[in-house]
């Protein structure tokens, strides 16, 4: 009798719903519809579905007929749904151990997929000259020496409870207080007995290595959506990050502009705007603080970002479709910071410079194909690791009027008759050819069609994700760092 | 004065809308008031034209504003002055109007017929809105029908029906995209305007007779708007309201910054302000409308969107706006926020929520919440004599951060 309802309806996802769903929040947001999940007899993995249909408000007399058995039906299949036993295959579980003296879990049997992306590998070992405990990462790993140390695989807290929470971890914690965490026992002779809770997982681990109730949400949130997450700061010297990038060599404030926007700015009538543009701007422009020297400018992490400031990268976010090594991670495709959102407010701006400052800047992404146009448009979509200073970016022209001394120029040099004042600039610039050859010459390809400036404009250079985390509730945020001098409409 | 035609779906709405655009970019053609020549004699420079050096053929209409105090703007009250401030880069704003000053294009409308269809933006967004309250009224009814009529099928029946859609397909409750407005809405609509037309009628063959209507609106610059016209372009006076005689840019800039401050009187003061500061309201919104003006954006009020200015790309006119910029001040010096009287707002980092808040509502509207940061020098740093001309603009700066949200689960690919 409620066939209705359970097949889901041909004719509801329009265009406009489409639409609308991309305004707003769309599915993370919003409740399942219960009863078209799959029962629970099912192997399946559940497709979340859209959302039912949803009255705004009850009929009078408390509802009606109608709407209270729809209710009903809801809130049972709900609670069937979530009563249903979850079980995983026995031969996929993995054992572990946790040392709580050293914060990791020691994982005895790995099986499954999720291995390829947690975990790293550690020497650890029990040898009769250290100290038990010692972590002897300083020792090579693959030198050959009299005691070779076994490499064991081992997990961060978080990487811990996330798998206890799905059931492909059973985790043992020692009983013996004096357990070494060098010993190379297997779970049954540590602790016998039933593996740990998830509730016990949480006691234990919450707290351990940085790990805070806030920074687990954010973990476990993304890794279910199938991210891979790693730390960017190591807790130890074991543990496998991105090679950092190379800190970008502080950019001239005056970057050489292309022939042809000297050339176009000659004859635009419109250089008044140009003129105008005196007030110092961008990123680049030194930022004082009375707390700091006047003479070092450009704030470095450590001095801005100290202990005080909870803005520091916590998260390197690596999409699913990036091929992920353990041993060497690539370059991360999100930075994520984890705040409190009531104890902590929005980062100041010193808190952002001094987070801009430590990422690289990210290529533009390629604007929606349009046939025929994508390859004259497309930017280079090589990440800009490897060169940080090639501002892939610099394509626009950069002003050089961010202090009041260019405009006097410019207007002397507009003063003068022009075929001297091109035939300068011309030759002004071919030095810079040579200097900067790979750069320069692929510019004037690009300025006839220059990339649409909006897709910069409001992407910005250098994204940093700030998850800010309200009892449970996690609101993300990116800021970017904006380019307006660079991409001026006049 | 433009009119703006309803968009309608004829098919003729493709030619009208070219014959649209051609005639607005005619009318709007000029970004700025003064009018710099064609190449290829190169453009007269800021320099000489602060040094007094006439150059030729600069087209420079030299308009003319009272400044006004209690409203905090400058009033440019000839019509023709305003027209021009509006139509050549999008200055100002009419007091009696949306946007652009058409209260007399309004009123002859309303003594007219409107059969042509030449309405102003107001009424445009009138019948607009007047639409789209019946178009709710004819959906809560629709709603309603079709939840009663689904009631009495489950209560007799047992069955439950779907709510929207009827058993062929088609949509019981309409949607926005779908409904039109029924002939009797137009009639409704069409009623108002044309009520006063009775009493019109037997004075149609005196209408050259009647009393022409007085125009009573002026355009409102803000003093920023005022400031950049004035001191950068140098296409506009600004007149002492007591004295009616022009004031000096020494004066200009003293009176705007004791407009912040506040004083019992109405008169502007004229004298440098007892104790100059850096963190002058007028000076850092002056700021950013500098900065965003010299890069070519039309920049413009932002408080419907929960924001300070609003960019458009070459006008209101032409299309919507694309960025919402919030204004935040930063101190370099912790004691001045402490010492000032002003209490800037936004200048300390807010919270969470507020953020939230302001970008959702920026998101709705497809703009892009932008948080431009300002520096305000320290005093310790640098002395407040600088602030006796507008070179201290040389000390601030302006930088960019833009925020927008973060979901994860659309982020995978």
């Amino acid at each position: 009798m409620d066939d209705v309802l359970e097949r889901p309806s041909p004719q509801q996802p329009s265009s406009k719903d489409h639409n609308e769903e991309d305004q707003s929040s769309g599915d993370e947001d919003g409740g399942l519809d219960w009863t078209k999940l799959p029962g629970p007899g099912t192997t399946a993995r559940p497709v979340i579905p859209k959302r039912g249909e949803k009255d705004f408000e009850p009929t009078q007399e408390g509802g009606s007929g109608l709407q209270l058995h729809v209710l009903d039906r809801a809130r049972g299949a709900m609670v069937e749904a979530l009563r249903a036993g979850r079980s995983i295959s026995s031969k996929s579980i993995s054992y572990g151990i946790w040392y709580p003296s050293i914060d990791r879990v020691h994982v005895t049997t790995a099986r499954g997929i999720h291995f390829s992306t947690m975990g790293h590998s550690v020497a650890r070992g029990v040898s009769s000259s250290d100290n038990p405990g010692d972590n002897e990462a300083d020792r090579p790993l693959n030198h050959i020496s009299g005691s070779k140390l076994p490499k064991r695989l081992e997990l961060l807290p978080e990487e811990a409870i996330y798998l206890v929470e799905r059931g492909a971890l059973f985790c043992y914690k020692p009983i013996a207080q004096e357990s070494i965490p060098g010993d190379s026992l297997s779970p049954e002779e540590i602790s016998p007995g039933s593996p740990m809770s998830v509730q016990q997982a949480f006691a234990e681990m919450i707290g351990r290595e940085g790990m805070t109730l806030e920074r687990y949400q954010v973990y476990a949130y993304l890794k279910r959506l199938g991210f891979v997450l790693t730390r960017a700061d190591p807790p130890t010297i074991d543990y496998p990050v991105a090679a950092p990038p190379s800190l970008p060599i502080t950019r001239s404030l005056d970057q050489p502009r292309t022939v042809w926007h000297r050339l176009a700015a000659l004859f635009s009538r419109l250089d008044v705007f140009k003129a105008l543009r005196f007030i110092p701007c961008g990123h680049l422009v030194p930022l004082h603080k009375s707390s700091l020297s006047e003479t070092r400018s450009i704030p470095s992490p450590e001095s801005v970002a100290s202990a005080s400031s909870p803005y520091k990268v916590f998260f390197h976010v690596y999409k699913p479709s990036t091929p992920f090594r353990k041993t060497a991670p690539p370059a991360p495709d999100f930075y994520v910071v984890v705040v409190n959102a009531r104890t902590t407010a929005m980062p100041s701006l010193h808190e952002l410079t001094s987070l801009f400052y430590v990422l690289p800047e990210m290529p533009l992404p390629p604007p929606r194909k349009r046939g025929i146009q994508a390859s004259t448009k497309k930017p280079n979509n090589v990440p800009t690791v490897k060169s940080p200073s090639s501002n892939v970016l610099g394509q626009a022209s950069h002003d050089s009027s961010r202090t009041a001394h260019p405009p006097i120029q410019s207007s002397s040099q507009s003063a003068q008759p022009q075929s001297p004042t091109l035939f300068q600039h011309l030759t002004s610039f071919i030095p810079l050819f040579r200097t900067t050859a790979p750069k320069q010459i692929t510019t004037p390809t690009f300025v006839p069609n220059r990339p649409n400036p909006f897709l910069a404009l409001k992407t910005g250079t250098k994204t940093i994700v700030v998850a800010a985390v309200d009892s449970g509730s996690i609101s993300f945020f990116r800021f970017g760092e904006g380019v307006f001098e660079e991409w001026p409409m006049a | 004065m433009s009119q703006v035609q309803p968009p309608s779906r004829s098919k003729k709405f493709s030619q009208k809308f070219s014959a649209r655009r051609a005639e607005n970019n005619l009318i709007y053609a000029n970004p700025l008031p003064v009018i710099f020549p064609s190449p290829p004699p190169p453009p007269p420079s800021l320099l000489h034209r602060l040094l007094g050096i006439s150059v030729s053929h600069v087209e420079n209409p030299h308009c003319e504003g009272v400044l006004d105090l209690s409203t905090r703007s400058v009033w440019v009250l000839g019509m023709g002055d305003a027209m021009l401030l509006w139509q050549r880069g999008f200055f100002g704003k009419g007091d009696l109007s949306r946007s652009e000053p058409s209260w007399l294009a309004r009123q002859v409308n309303a003594r007219k017929q409107a059969k042509k269809g030449g309405l102003t933006s107001e009424e445009v967004t009138a019948k607009r809105r007047a639409e789209r309250k019946q178009f709710k009224l004819d959906r809560a009814k629709a709603m309603a029908a079709a939840a009663a009529e689904a009631e009495v099928a489950f209560q007799e029946q047992g069955r439950v029906i779907s709510t929207t859609y009827a058993p062929d397909g088609t949509r019981i409750i309409p949607s926005a995209a779908t409904w039109k407005p029924t002939r009797t809405q137009e009639a409704q609509t069409g009623e108002p305007a044309s009520s006063p037309k009775p009493e019109d009628t037997d004075d149609d063959e005196d209408d050259d007779e009647e009393e022409p209507i007085q125009n009573i609106e002026h355009l409102q610059l803000t003093l920023q708007e005022a400031f950049f016209l004035l001191w950068n372009l140098d296409c506009l006076s600004v007149l002492n309201p007591d004295t009616d005689t022009p004031l000096t840019l020494s004066q200009i800039w003293h009176a705007f910054q004791n407009a912040y401050i506040p004083s019992p009187t109405l008169s502007p003061s004229l004298n440098a302000p007892h104790s100059p500061r850096f963190d002058n309201p007028f000076l850092i919104n002056y700021i950013v409308y500098h900065h965003y003006r010299s890069l070519g954006w039309v920049v413009k009020n932002g408080i419907k969107f929960c924001a300070d200015y609003l960019l458009y790309k070459r006008g209101p006119i032409f299309s919507h706006a694309e960025f919402a910029i919030v204004v935040c001040p930063v101190y370099e010096d912790p004691a001045d926020q402490e010492s000032s009287p002003f209490n800037l707002q936004n200048a300390s980092p807010f919270s969470w929520s507020w953020l939230s808040t302001i970008n959702r509502v920026n998101a709705q509207v497809q703009k892009t919440l932008i948080l431009s940061y300002v520096t305000i020098p320290a005093r310790s740093r640098i002395s407040e004599d600088v602030l006796s001309s507008p070179a201290c603009f040389a000390h601030y700066s302006v930088r960019e951060v833009v925020v927008r949200r973060f979901i994860p689960a659309r982020m995978r690919d």
